[in-house]
């Protein structure tokens, strides 16, 4: 394995803004203090208001699905279980064995496409300098890849000069578009991968782009349709044609193709990269976690799933992973204090949450996202994979401890350098592999299950009066949503999703979130290019829900276009 | 192949929580709702852009996207432009999303089949207040709009016919 390089720093002292933060979805501010080249305080600050809550009251709780997976470009199915679920816990309704095994695939293959596009498409350009890679000689490279990714044919030195020559005409036309994303690359000193490791990756890259496509495809078998499944009904599920045999094949198919890659590619490649970047197994770490659970084998009940999950729910306080406690749903609640709401709702749990905004202006430190502040017993909490894996390595998860330890081995490094950056990216990478694994199974029961019996969805009825939680744990972490019902409408709903609980503001206590927390500390090499800040930023897969997605063209040019 | 084997994809983009920003997907809504399509004509509510619509774009050889677009203009106006004055005309950088349209049509040229896009678009009023219905002023403007999605559509090799 690779030296470990020592983390550039600068002597710069002075406050820093990164805005907006892209290759995410949503607007998301980043604000920092640096002094002598560190990172002393930060803001997280959301710039776009989701006023979901408001246009779903006096609406028919079985629409909530309709409405919360148009929240987001890139999580919608997570949103459209968490309001089925909801309701399915407010009617009471104990959904089928079939419905609970389709839906648990459809997420599966959600991890798949998210993980997937995360580590190469919005996360390795923080690590990757693909211009670099221009700089590689092909037949060193191919040597390297035969070590780094041996059970991969292809990565020949003919194939990796081919790769290299597309990338020179992408950037010799100035277009490099998605690259450009990027704005740090090009000899930025805390980028240091040799550039045949960057072609390597750089070639994964596109490889990886063919992969989502298909990860996709299979979700959209039995999702009805992607995006925005069309398969979850309160009571279970309503694609009957997924049961049919060429579908199964079908899915099964297109999906042990994609686990190939996350084996063969996806793995190899993060410890690659993560084996030339082990300072940062050091920076951005968090304190506090929590899990929802998913993957669960009885959906009767919120707390059945918690207690049946594959991936276990739980809560870690101080990094003590001797003592995992359950979720107790009754101690969560939200601050706004320092978010553009109306004052005075601090605490309020999301039953009786109130969506009441109130902005003030950008640059206001007591008031500055449109997020509010979830807690957990007065803590800010890290939800998501990191938060899944030591939840599941606390409870001794076989399949999890297994992995996790042959990843500190091959990296040497201790478990206690998984509070981190570093240790964040490697989580997402390791739950990958363990949804991949789990795949072929899963398929297997759900086909076996629907041929003895297609029953998919339970019969229910509607009360006057109640009230239901939907949990999940989507890729970026602990979702839940919370529905009260009144005259058989939706009377208050609410949303407290992943990025909230991890890059949302202060909280009432004048307390951190959990990004803010994590970014103290970080080093600055180039107060200009500080790409540092988007490496943690990016490691948590923030996404500030509910893009605003209308075309803005930079110039006038747009004019002369113009037909009627 | 002749121009009426050509699979064309007409893709109504937006975000439907936000008035007007849903305006191609309404569109796309409304040509379903009147017209019979050739079987070589695929319509298709794309909701927020983002790489899951690789698959549908790379299947297709000719893409009619529908959507907002902020020229400047007055509320309501339309706009045409092809893909290549789309790559010109936009600012990456600064999207603010996790990949927009011309970053997908990026994508799909990478991976080998990227489709003649031509983006047929229209002047927002309000796109940023919470509403599923669109402003009077730009739902006044939708059949011009459809009008000249469907000529764009014939000139494609596409046939809609209205339902009786």
């Amino acid at each position: 394995m690779a030296e470990t390089n020592p983390t550039p720093q600068s002597t710069f002292t002075g406050p820093l803004v990164v805005d907006p933060i892209t290759r995410i979805e949503g607007h998301l501010r980043i604000m920092v203090e640096v002094e002598n080249g560190k990172v002393k305080d930060a803001w997280s600050s959301s710039q776009l208001f989701r006023g979901l809550e408001i246009i779903l009251k006096g609406r028919d709780p079985r629409d909530a699905q309709h409405f919360t997976q148009r929240a987001c470009g890139v999580c919608t199915y997570v949103h459209g279980l968490a309001s089925t679920r909801c309701v399915d816990d407010a009617v009471k309704v104990n959904i089928p064995a079939n419905a609970r095994m389709m839906r648990n695939l459809v997420m599966a293959s959600q991890y798949l496409h998210d993980h997937l596009v995360h580590f190469y498409h919005l996360h390795a350009l923080d690590w990757v300098d693909v211009t670099n890679a221009l700089k590689a000689d092909p037949v060193k490279a191919a040597k390297l890849a035969e070590t780094i990714a041996p059970a991969r044919p292809g990565n020949s030195a003919e194939s990796l000069k081919a790769v290299q020559d597309k990338l020179k005409a992408f950037v010799e036309t100035g277009q490099l578009g998605i690259f450009t994303n990027a704005y740090f690359l090009g000899g930025h000193k805390a980028y240091y991968l040799p550039p045949e490791v960057d072609l390597i990756a750089t070639a994964h890259y596109l490889e990886a782009l063919h992969m989502q496509v298909k990860a996709a495809s299979a979700m959209a078998i039995l999702g009805g349709k992607n995006p925005h499944t069309q398969f979850t009904v309160v009571g279970g599920c309503s694609n009957y044609n997924a049961m049919s045999k060429d579908a199964l094949a079908n899915y099964l198919s297109l999906t042990q193709e994609v686990c190939k890659f996350v084996n063969d590619v996806y793995i190899p490649d993060l410890l690659a990269v993560a084996g030339f970047y082990k300072d940062w197994g050091g920076i951005g770490g968090c304190t506090n976690y929590m899990a929802f659970g998913e993957f669960a084998t009885d959906e009767s009940t919120p707390e059945k799933h918690m207690e049946s999950s594959f991936f276990p729910a739980g809560v870690i306080m101080n990094r003590d992973l001797g003592k995992v406690d359950k979720v107790d749903l009754g101690a969560i609640y939200e601050d706004v204090k320092y978010s553009w709401y109306k004052p005075g709702a601090d605490g309020l749990h999301p039953y009786d949450g109130v969506t009441d905004p109130k902005y003030t202006k950008l640059d206001d430190k007591d008031h500055y996202s449109w997020m509010k502040a979830p807690r957990y017993k007065g803590k800010a909490m890290e939800v998501g994979p990191l938060a899944r894996c030591f939840l599941a390595y606390a409870k001794g998860q076989p399949e999890f401890k297994k992995i996790i330890d042959t990843v500190l081995t091959k990296l040497s490094v201790p478990a206690t350098a998984l509070h981190s950056t570093l240790g964040r990216t490697a989580a997402r990478g390791i739950e990958t592999a363990i949804v991949a694994a789990k795949m072929e199974t899963w398929i297997k029961e759900f086909a076996d299950s629907s041929a003895k019996d297609n029953t998919l969805c339970a019969k229910w009825e509607m009360p006057g009066e109640s009230k239901g939680v939907g949990l999940c744990d989507a890729p970026r972490g602990a979702l839940s949503h919370w529905i009260r019902i009144k005259d058989k409408k939706i009377d208050n709903f609410q949303l407290v999703v992943p990025s909230t609980w991890n890059l949302g503001p202060r909280g009432a206590a004048g307390d951190k979130s959990p990004v803010e927390e994590a970014l103290i500390g970080t080093p600055i090499a180039d107060p200009k290019r500080p790409v540092e800040i988007l490496r943690t930023v990016h490691a948590f897969d923030p996404c500030i829900a509910c893009g605003v997605h209308v075309i803005e063209p930079e110039t006038n040019e747009i004019l002369k276009f113009k037909v009627v | 192949m002749t121009d009426s084997s050509r699979k064309i994809l007409i893709l109504g983009v937006g975000n439907i929580l936000y008035a007007d920003e849903g305006v191609g997907v309404r569109a796309v809504e409304r040509l379903l709702e009147t017209y019979d399509f050739s079987d070589n004509v695929t319509l298709m509510d794309g909701g927020n852009l983002g790489m899951r619509l690789m698959q549908p774009l790379m299947d297709s050889d000719y893409c009619i996207v529908l959507d907002a677009v902020l020229g400047g203009d007055q509320p309501g106006t339309i706009y045409r432009f092809t893909g290549d004055d789309l790559r010109k005309s936009l600012a990456f950088k600064d999207s603010m999303h996790q990949s927009d349209l011309v970053d997908t049509l990026i994508y799909c040229e990478l991976v080998g089949k990227r489709p003649e896009t031509v983006v047929i678009g229209m002047e927002p009023y309000d796109f940023k207040n919470m509403s599923i219905e669109l402003t009077d002023i730009v739902a006044d403007r939708l059949p011009a709009m459809l009008d000249i999605a469907l000529k764009e559509l014939a000139e494609a090799g596409g046939i809609a016919t209205p339902k009786a």
